[in-house]
């Protein structure tokens, strides 16, 4: 906790939270939903593709995809801990924090088991998908909703800090 | 040039075009004139997008009126709730055509199903409009509102005033309603009044952030399949034509209607929050973008790329521009809370 209250009077980190410029914490929150549109989307496409729209698309090539949503995935992770940063002693307090976390832990699980299982599969364009690939699309929509619907939350159950 | 000004002008579209839109959709179902009958599928998903700053405006200028004296806030109230059901409807037809639009590039035609329900929705819109319309002149005659007192259209309290049901409109906290007399005077707003929605969003405590959720969910809904189709275009994943990932467009249309239903609710609730040009460069880029979900709809440019084949410039232009304007789509709303110090 003390450590917590020390990281949170980091120079950097005070001028996010009350430096009151623009390129502070509202460009770092923007960021956040920028990086995490991009991943939670295009992973989206991709599973609904897997769920059977859009059935000429090939399935191979959508591994060209990833490097966009890893990078998107860093954009995200980054602006995400210099926000917790600033907040820690009131995010890491909040429950809803932690289930958040374990869903995107749980996504990411998933979003690379889609790319070695089912795209990464030599035969899976000749041959109609198993039915474990569109399972994984499934569970997969349900933790970018779950971490969604988590991350929405923490601005209203538990402890709440001014910051949006 | 005023909110108000931007209102009497944008009317227009929704108001007339409707009625041009339906003219044409009827003669070409009775002639068989595909193409034309496409035109007239993209009027109307053309007045659905700008239904939106129709009737945004029209919030911001309903502000300001009650700001004023000798405008009779009853008035203001039916035209609202007038418009907002207008304009709820205009957005599904809207949907609807773009569906169809969709069906015709797909296949080649537009189902019986697809025409019926367009025609059938895009009349009811219509009569929703007029009497949006008309209702919205009357705002400026306060010898209507005797009238409508003597056919009984208005509620009256105990000393014989005229009783409005949103006389705090910029009550945020549903408090407004709770303290001082007369408060069982107060009838029942209705569930599709502008009045009615406000109070649903403010008192369920659990609304506003379930509201908020969806948002996030149609905003990665639609931005993703906006990237996959987009990012094609720019020469990600070549193997693939157009054709194949236009399938997955319905996904972002849904994204599109959903955030827009939501985003209507969050500004009924609280509308002076939303009355900042942060929010109008919002609005603004939203209808360009969507003009740009249109054109990748219909157009032949991009959907001639085949698999392995070079996109032509323009269209990667277009694809560009698309992608640069959902994002600043996201920007402008992100930055709502701290652009123009709204909130």
């Amino acid at each position: 906790m003390e450590f917590l209250q020390q990281l949170e009077q980091n120079g950097f980190l005070v001028w996010v939270r009350e430096g009151g410029s623009l390129w502070g914490y509202p460009t770092i929150l923007f960021l956040h939903t920028l990086g995490l549109a991009t991943v939670a989307g295009m992973n989206a496409g991709i599973n609904l593709r897997l769920l059977g729209f859009a059935p000429r698309v090939p399935i191979a090539p959508l591994t060209r995809f990833y490097p966009v949503i890893w990078a998107a995935f860093g954009v995200t992770a980054a602006s995400g801990v210099t926000l917790l940063a600033a907040d820690a002693t009131t995010k890491l307090a909040s429950p809803v924090f932690y289930v958040k976390m374990a869903f995107i832990v749980l996504a990411l699980v998933v979003l690379q088991m889609v790319r070695k299982r089912v795209l990464q599969d030599p035969l899976v364009d000749t041959r109609p998908l198993p039915g474990a690939a569109k399972t994984l699309a499934l569970v997969s929509l349900f933790f970018w909703i779950a971490a969604t619907t988590a991350g929405r939350l923490m601005a209203y159950i538990g402890p709440v800090s001014g910051l949006e | 040039m005023t909110l108000a000004h931007l209102h009497l002008l944008l009317n227009h579209v929704p108001t007339i075009g409707t009625a041009i839109a339906i003219a044409l959709l009827i003669l070409t179902v009775v002639r068989k004139h595909d193409a034309l009958r496409r035109v007239s599928l993209e009027l109307f998903c053309m007045i659905a997008l700008f239904t939106i700053p129709a009737y945004l405006s029209g919030i911001g200028t309903e502000v300001r009126l009650r700001e004023m004296t000798g405008i009779s806030p009853i008035l203001v109230s039916r035209h609202h709730d007038a418009a907002l059901q207008s304009s709820f409807l205009m957005l599904i037809t809207g949907t609807f055509a773009w569906f169809g639009l969709w069906q015709f590039r797909r296949a080649g035609r537009q189902t019986l199903f697809n025409t019926a329900v367009v025609l059938l929705l895009s009349l009811g819109t219509m009569g929703l409009m007029a009497r949006a319309a008309s209702m919205g002149g009357e705002i400026r005659h306060p010898e209507i509102l005797a009238d409508l007192i003597a056919e009984g259209e208005v509620p009256l309290d105990e000393t014989g005033a005229p009783i409005d049901v949103t006389a705090e409109p910029g009550a945020q906290d549903g408090t407004a309603l709770d303290d001082g007399a007369g408060v069982a005077a107060v009838p029942d707003p209705g569930m599709f009044t502008a009045a009615g929605i406000a109070k649903l969003v403010n008192e369920r405590v659990w609304l506003w952030p379930a509201m908020e959720t969806l948002h996030f969910i149609g905003l990665w809904l639609l931005f993703g399949i906006v990237l996959l189709v987009h990012l094609r275009m720019l020469g990600l994943m070549q193997q693939t034509s157009f054709a194949a990932l236009h399938r997955l467009l319905p996904w972002a249309a849904l994204g599109l209607l959903l955030n827009t239903i939501t985003g209507m609710g969050f500004i009924i609730a609280n509308p002076a929050d939303y009355l900042s040009w942060p929010f109008y460069t919002k609005i603004g880029l939203l209808v360009l973008a969507g003009i740009s979900l249109i054109y990748f709809t219909v157009f032949d440019g991009p959907w001639s790329v085949g698999a392995g084949s070079k996109v032509p410039m323009r269209v990667q232009a277009m694809a560009a521009t698309t992608i640069a304007l959902w994002v600043g789509v996201m920007y402008f709303g992100r930055m709502l809370p701290f652009l123009g110090m709204a909130f």
